[in-house]
């Protein structure tokens, strides 16, 4: 039979936690790739990219206990959203201690985002109808195995991998496998009538920080679950700024005119896993019973075929 | 298949060694068939890529691959549920991959459901114990200038192809990747799974480079498509 909902595994061989003391990071700045790109390889986790606004509306699919929404406090930790969609992971987390890095929306530094009005209307008026969701729109992306977009990856367990070659940086996540390509080789974007997921990513070195210039999302992807979509006319500009030999820093420029009357920035940070660490295969569509523990069957149609 | 040495033409890495890197695909109809067919409504007629033509069923795998293709519209896990294609599969599907090469890590990125895997150049082992997969553990090595890349660890839920060619938990795949020149490999899969077969079979194929300017993965979330159309009425039992 197919597991159980999602398996999401992460692997730390026996001897990592000897083998961490013994590790020594390589000198900061040091590293070059072949084509003089800054060496960034490696695996990492991701920390803090999804914060909160200074007065969020209350998250209706939070499936902890502390919440009277939440329809899936079952013994069993099925249902619409199971428990494990609401853990996040501490297991990798560097030790770089989180109060040192700027984390979730740093501008405006007040986190009171520049909404406009009826578009904050429409998504606080969205987030009553996500659990129990009243149809597959109001379902969360996670929840459906979907490409995650930037933000949704997952702060905390499941690492990330950077691999750098002439003209491209690469970003394989552990969550969902999903992956991201970088064009350094100064293309142009793809043209409007492609929508993605994971938007269209053009990049360039300024010294040690990776400027990401992305545009061509579709209109699923979210921030967070308190702002649950963003538009198709989204841009982001990332930096991923080497910080120190074991941290990058993260900052995100995200301009969304539907949405937004003008841009906000959010930030986290990038930390280096021990040695020993490796990502594993999270299939995620190939053993869900999610959608169908929400909406129960769908109808069959045709029959083997003769 | 004639092996064919790689010739002095093919892009190289810093280290020396064949660069595989860029936008790759398979065109035939191995996907439908891997073995010789004729076309149907929605299946192109192709060549067979399995060497010598036959696969070589024990006799309750042969009567099983009869029934799955009989069943297959409904069966197939890809046609059916879009799952995770497997590995060959994940190769000759009718969507391009791109490889990633680095000296320790080589990274394949199929645009099919973003199927990823990720192959160890560093002489390390298949781990022990770990749970199946759909896309099996893969260590690579070089032997000349030919990637060689062992697979091992898959689950028995994924087939070669839409006709019911099928396999169990036992398969081992050696897949061997060369570069005839700058834009084309030479694909070869070597299938062992005691299981299921007499004996150890193979089937091969040119892989070509996409060509087209600017080319670069993009997004086929069969996943996701497919809830849209299987739900689009939902909730059903409100």
């Amino acid at each position: 039979m197919l597991p159980s909902t999602v398996s999401r595994r992460i692997a730390i061989a026996p001897a990592a936690a000897l083998a961490a003391l013994a590790w020594l990071p390589p000198a900061f700045g040091q590293g070059r790739t072949p084509d003089g790109q800054p060496d960034i390889q490696g695996m990492y986790t991701r920390n803090g990219v999804v914060g909160l606004e200074a007065k969020p509306p209350v998250n209706p699919i939070d499936p902890s206990g502390a919440n009277p929404l939440s329809v899936s406090n079952r013994g069993d930790g099925l249902g619409p959203y199971p428990s494990i969609f609401g853990r996040g992971g501490t297991v990798l987390r560097g030790g770089q201690g989180r109060g040192q890095r700027r984390t979730g929306i740093v501008d405006p530094p007040d986190r009171n985002l520049p909404w406009r009005p009826e578009e904050d209307q429409k998504r606080r008026e969205f987030l009553l109808h996500m659990n129990p969701p009243v149809d597959l729109r109001h379902v969360e992306l996670n929840a459906r195995c979907a490409l995650p977009g930037l933000f949704q990856g997952e702060d905390g367990n499941n690492p990330y991998q950077f691999l750098q070659r002439p003209g491209e940086v690469m970003i394989l996540y552990d969550y969902n496998h999903t992956s991201r390509v970088i064009h350094l080789d100064g293309r142009p974007h793809v043209g409007p009538s492609i929508r993605l997921f994971m938007g269209d990513s053009i990049g360039r070195w300024e010294g040690n920080t990776l400027v990401v210039d992305t545009t061509n999302f579709n209109d699923r992807t979210s921030y967070s679950r308190e702002i649950p979509y963003l538009s198709d006319a989204l841009h982001t500009t990332e930096r991923f700024s080497l910080a120190d030999s074991n941290t990058i820093d993260y900052e995100v420029t995200i301009d969304d005119q539907k949405l937004f009357t003008k841009p906000w920035k959010i930030a986290g940070y990038f930390s280096r896993v021990p040695p020993g660490v490796a990502s594993m295969e999270f299939a995620c569509a190939e053993g869900s019973q999610t959608l169908l523990d929400i909406f129960g069957k769908p109808p069959e149609k045709g029959g083997p075929d003769k | 298949m004639v092996s064919l040495a790689a010739s002095a033409q093919v892009p190289r890495a810093s280290g020396g060694q064949p660069d595989f890197s860029g936008v790759w695909q398979a065109v035939n109809a191995a996907s439908w068939d891997i073995q010789d067919h004729s076309g149907e409504l929605g299946v192109p007629p192709g060549l067979g890529v399995v060497e010598g033509g036959e696969i070589p069923y024990q006799p309750w795998a042969a009567a099983r691959k009869r029934e799955n293709r009989l069943n297959r519209k409904t069966a197939d896990p890809v046609a059916a549920n879009c799952f995770l294609p497997g590995v060959p599969r994940a190769t000759y599907m009718p969507y391009p991959f791109e490889i990633v090469q680095t000296p320790k890590l080589i990274a394949i990125t199929y645009e099919f459901a973003h199927a990823l895997r990720t192959i160890p150049m560093d002489a390390s082992p298949h781990p022990e114990g770990l749970p199946d997969t759909w896309m099996g553990d893969s260590r690579g090595h070089w032997e000349g200038d030919t990637l060689v890349v062992d697979v091992k660890n898959f689950n028995d839920q994924t087939w070669f192809d839409a006709a019911g060619n099928f396999h169990s938990d036992q398969l081992h795949v050696i897949e061997r990747y060369t570069l005839k020149d700058a834009d084309h490999i030479l694909y070869e899969a070597t299938i062992e799974d005691p299981k299921v077969f007499t004996r150890t079979w193979k089937m091969s194929m040119p892989l070509y480079r996409r060509l087209e300017k600017n080319i670069g993965l993009l997004e086929y979330e069969c996943v996701f498509y497919q809830q849209e159309e299987k739900y689009k009425n939902a909730p059903f039992h409100r």
